[in-house]
């Protein structure tokens, strides 16, 4: 019965959400297309990153991947083919780096994915320039920001679904475990590094498609454009600001910190950086397990 | 419930330190069988190598007719054998009954839903800690986390329990009660290795022992004999026994 009037009300929400475009002005809903997208982001990279405490800043990594994709082969192969070959070469990556770097732990995995970030931007960049001699491209697809919008917002329901769907399965108490202690989960009879490569893999994936299907609204890309990585610190903050280890966490944390930097871009761009990095120290500081769970201490502090 | 435990000639290096140094000995199936040494004479690492925490430079390790020596961890649990550890590590993330859940969904067999949460209730009963699964590990006694460990340990359903010390730290009440849960097994048909210091223990549980001094056996047999035997007490027990 509740869980009826759960899914009718999701439902009604999405409907709303899919109609919003011809409700709001182009402004808006290039907005809501921005936010989709960070959300998608934000819920992806929790969905590995939560309960394993990996933190990973690789984020742009694959959603450049993703973006450049695009921008290649956009005039070669059919849309969703070229969505297709994004995916499975985000996949491939992922599956790379995540053998080579899942046994690292800690700091040393954090540092790692920083760099892979880096070294796949002036890869890319070193490629551009020396071999096809071009800086930057062109893509040139039909689509207006709604059409945008309408991808993301699909991704992003595929998304929470397979976040809910893990979450709810044993692998999300294996995933929990693993976070806690791995040894221990081993000898439970988990396939650690089968798992954590798996969900590590899935995440990525949407990363990469969160990229390419946002990479039209450029229709002039070149790396230090999509492989800035102010995205992977973006996508951190607001998982964790909202609480990386619950279903909504992400999305809670995504809507506020996407406003307030789309207000602070706008009106302080000199001093963005700053603020970001002010930011991410005092939620870190005084929201360590983020809003949700502090809602749940509040809560449970009120009662008793 | 079959299952023999096999380990011969078993080595294992840690730098310039051999830490176990040729160990031969078996545990027959339904047999509780005790691992006895002084500190630091390679109790834990053999468990370790049985369990796949670590890997053996040399020897093997068969149960019930398989080679563990090489599987990992995970593997071997489904092959039936599961462990307590030393110092017990719960999983704080996770409340007291998804600690033992996380077992039955990855054990021997699979469990999950509303079938593995009777199992879990179940076996938090058997080891006393009956109706208290929603709490969280944290704000458990070290008791009742060792407690708890059983359980998570039970809840992979194996054949061979390797306990690590666990009744090390309980006091007499709790230690009979400790005495007569690891005899209850018994009774199931569950084999067991027990590592123990407490000789009041290890004599009410272990028809045999197994003694290590330095990473190498100095005795084995009928737990009376080996304890009376004089390398046992000028290694294990001390001048004040003798
Ligand atoms: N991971 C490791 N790295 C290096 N040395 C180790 C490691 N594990 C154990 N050792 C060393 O190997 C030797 C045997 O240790 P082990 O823990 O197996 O002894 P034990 O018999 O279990 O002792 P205790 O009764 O104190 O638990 C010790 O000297 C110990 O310091
Ligand atoms: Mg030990």
């Amino acid at each position: 019965m509740k869980q009826t009037v759960f899914i009718l009300l999701g439902l009604a929400v999405l409907a709303l959400l899919a109609a919003a475009p011809y409700l709001l002005s182009d402004y808006g809903t290039a907005l809501l297309l921005g936010m989709t997208g960070y959300i998608t982001l934000a819920t992806a990279w929790a969905m590995f990153s939560g309960p394993t405490r990996y933190v990973s800043l690789a984020t742009v990594a694959f959603f450049g991947i993703g973006a450049y994709t695009v921008a290649v082969l956009s005039e070669v192969l059919p849309y969703p083919l070229v969505l297709l070959v994004a995916a499975l070469i985000g996949l491939t990556v992922a599956i790379i780096v995540g053998l080579s770097t899942l046994r690292l732990a800690g700091v040393y995995f954090v540092i790692f994915t920083f760099g892979l970030a880096e070294l796949v931007r002036q890869t890319v960049t070193w490629w551009e320039v020396n071999v096809t001699e071009t800086l930057g491209r062109y893509i040139f697809l039909p689509f207006e920001g709604r059409h945008i919008y309408w991808q993301l917002l699909a991704l992003l329901v595929v998304t929470l679904l397979i976040s809910w769907w893990i979450g709810r399965s044993r692998y999300g108490l294996a995933l929990k475990a693993i976070g806690d202690d791995e040894t221990v989960a081993e000898h439970a009879g988990i396939n650690v590094p089968g798992l954590k490569l798996a969900l590590f893999a899935i995440s990525a994936t949407i990363i990469t498609l969160v990229g390419a299907i946002q990479a039209p609204r450029w229709t002039y890309i070149e790396p230090s454009i999509v492989f800035n990585p102010t995205v992977s610190f973006l996508t951190l903050i607001m998982a964790l600001l909202g609480g990386p280890s619950k279903l909504w966490g992400p999305m809670v944390g995504a809507i506020p910190l996407f406003l307030l930097f789309e207000w602070l871009s706008a009106n302080f761009p000199d001093h963005f950086s700053i603020l970001l990095g002010a930011l991410f120290i005092m939620i870190v500081f005084f929201m360590p397990k983020g809003i949700l769970a502090k809602l749940e201490d509040l809560r449970a502090g009120g009662a008793s | 419930m079959n299952g023999r435990l096999e380990i011969t000639g078993l080595k294992k290096r840690f730098g310039g330190l051999t830490a176990v140094n040729g160990v031969s000995f078996a545990v027959e199936p339904g047999e509780v069988i005790g691992l006895l040494g002084p500190n630091g004479s390679g109790k834990t690492t053999v468990m370790n190598m049985v369990s796949g925490a670590l890997r053996a430079d040399a020897g093997s390790i068969r149960f019930d007719g398989v080679e563990l020596t090489r599987l990992k961890p995970n593997k071997i649990a489904k092959h039936g054998v599961a462990r307590t550890f030393q110092l017990v590590r719960p999983l704080p993330t996770l409340s007291v009954a998804e600690n033992v859940l996380l077992s039955f969904a990855f054990g021997r067999k699979r469990h999950w839903g509303r079938e593995a949460q009777m199992l879990v209730e179940e076996k938090l009963e058997f080891v006393g800690l009956g109706g208290r699964g929603g709490e969280e590990v944290g704000n458990l006694t070290y008791i009742d986390q060792k407690r708890m460990e059983l359980a998570r340990a039970l809840a992979s359903e194996p054949k061979l329990l390797l306990l690590d010390e666990w009744l090390a730290g309980l006091n007499p009440s709790e230690l009979r009660i400790g005495i007569d849960l690891v005899r209850h097994l018994q009774g199931l048909g569950m084999s067991v290795l027990l590592v123990e210091h407490i000789m009041e223990a290890v004599r009410a549980l272990c028809s045999r022992c197994v003694v290590m001094s330095a990473g190498e056996v100095i005795a084995s047999g009928e737990s009376e004999a080996v304890l009376k035997a004089p390398q046992v007490i000028s290694a294990y027990l001390g001048d004040d026994h003798a």
